[in-house]
């Protein structure tokens, strides 16, 4: 089920985004998809004719998959993709790993490293936003899908 | 090691009317041989120039062909099988693997920004996500497609590129397009890239000459009419529609624009297009068959020409 997020749930989503990682503009309208997955649509069409075609066809899917509550502590985890469309913004909770430590992530790998950070935080490598971890005292938590995921460290070199 | 390509007899008989004796040897020839690794740079996420600095780190020889399009890039190495795929910079969404003959529909159209385009038979996505790069994300794209399996891939190739101003429905083309008409959506641009049988993608994909038979054509050839005829009618005045197949069969290219001047008469125009490779007009005669002159216009694509997989596009206007 689609659900169009009006401007107060939109205010709602960037206030924890602002939060959590320092964001302070969506460039698009929000979109809901299930009750964790948000989306961002930046299309021309307007909400009405989003709901006039969902009248007449299956919707499958609308704009881009940019991340999910995270229904533990309803924190959002951003996407790979959208790590790098708030990349200009991310100020907070952002980590950068070195090469080695880049070709772990990008294998699906938890890093053991201390970050000085906890809960749900943004995950980069020199100007390549690699989406979210989850950062306790001494490891980082790996959400990168399996789809995305290297096969070899040998293919980053 | 290549598989050697094997296209039933009655497919090269076909091929030979096509062609001149010369021409079908050297295509004989070009379909043994390996395709370009070509890729295309994803600009909703990076420039050519910084892929071109990632990717030459990785000691891969680039080229870039086609001046106007430096997003079109040529790997030069010679690769493992899926190396492409499995590359960082795959994975992160800054190239999309796509045939050079492939992005040729997409430049065609030359969409422009803030335009409402209708991508009818979307999946996987290279067209669609090409499209998405021309016009920045702007405007709106409705990819559709009609089998689930086929809208996964779509819209898992379309979250990697960034895409964010498109709609991905689930319909059959032709019902779509006769339910949009009924709620009065029309479109600027129309990407008919159609079901077809392939015989332009024999060199990726060898498994096509098993497939190929006469009678797919004849129903295929049906089915391209119906939704072009179907597309035509939800394009705006003024607006314009790329037709598109990979098969070099005129059942399924020139024999469906002939029917779609017939049927629009002076509703359509078919405009000459400049693409960045060598291409051959449209037949005007297959069996027995006249076709309106003004299929000369449409673009053959054909491997011996510019070392590509086969294609062929059309481009047509809405007249007031």
């Amino acid at each position: 089920m689609i659900h169009i997020l009006s401007n107060q749930e939109t205010k709602e989503i960037l206030s924890k985004l602002n939060e959590q990682f320092g964001i302070q503009k969506i460039p698009g309208r929000l979109i809901k998809i299930g009750k964790e997955r948000i989306f961002l649509f930046n299309g021309d069409f307007l909400d009405e004719q989003i709901k006039n075609l969902e009248k007449i066809v299956f919707i499958e899917k609308i704009g881009i998959y940019i991340g999910a509550i995270f229904l533990p502590t309803g924190e959002i985890r951003l996407s790979i993709e959208g790590t790098q469309i708030f990349k200009d913004q991310i100020t907070k909770n952002l980590f950068e790993i070195n090469e080695e430590k880049f070709g772990n992530w990008m294998q699906g790998e938890e890093l053991n490293i201390k970050t000085g950070l906890r809960g749900i935080i943004v995950i980069k490598y020199k100007n390549n936003f690699l989406g979210c971890g989850k950062a306790s005292e001494n490891k980082i938590g790996n959400f990168i899908p399996k789809s995305r995921r290297l096969r070899s460290k040998n293919i980053i070199k | 090691m290549k598989t050697k390509i094997q296209p039933k007899p009655e497919f090269m008989q076909k091929m030979k009317k096509l062609l001149d004796q010369a021409d079908f040897e050297k295509y004989e020839k070009i379909i043994q041989e390996p395709l370009l690794n070509s890729i295309r740079c994803n600009t909703l996420k990076i420039s050519p120039e910084e892929l071109k600095i990632k990717l030459e780190k990785k000691s891969w020889k680039i080229s870039q062909l086609w001046k106007d399009y430096p997003e079109v890039i040529i790997v030069e190495n010679e690769l493992q099988p899926g190396e492409l795929g499995r590359s960082m910079e795959h994975l992160l969404g800054y190239y999309y693997i796509q045939e050079l003959a492939s992005m040729l529909p997409a430049i065609a159209l030359a969409p422009k920004p803030n335009e409402l385009i209708l991508d009818l038979c979307a999946s996987p996505g290279s067209k669609t996500s090409q499209i998405a790069s021309q016009i920045n994300n702007t405007g709106t794209i409705i990819a559709n497609d009609v089998k689930i399996e086929r809208i996964k891939i779509l819209a898992s190739n379309l979250e990697r590129c960034g895409v964010a101003d498109e709609i991905i429905t689930r319909e059959d083309g032709v019902a779509l397009c006769e339910k949009l008409k009924e709620q009065g959506l029309k479109f600027d641009k129309i990407l008919l890239d159609a079901p077809c049988s392939g015989e332009g993608t024999m060199r990726s994909s060898p498994k096509t000459c098993l497939m190929w038979n006469l009678n797919t054509i004849k129903s295929l050839s049906k089915l391209q009419k119906k939704l072009f005829q179907k597309a035509f009618e939800i394009l705006k005045e003024g607006g314009e529609m790329v037709y598109s197949t990979c098969t070099h069969a005129p059942e399924e290219n020139e024999e469906v624009v002939d029917f779609a001047l017939k049927e629009f008469k002076d509703k359509i125009k078919i405009e000459e297009i400049k693409l960045p490779v060598k291409c051959r007009e449209g037949v005007v005669e297959w069996e027995n068959k006249k076709y309106d002159e003004r299929v000369k216009f449409c673009a053959r694509i054909y491997p011996q020409d510019n070392n590509t997989e086969g294609f062929f596009v059309a481009k047509f206007k809405k007249l007031k």
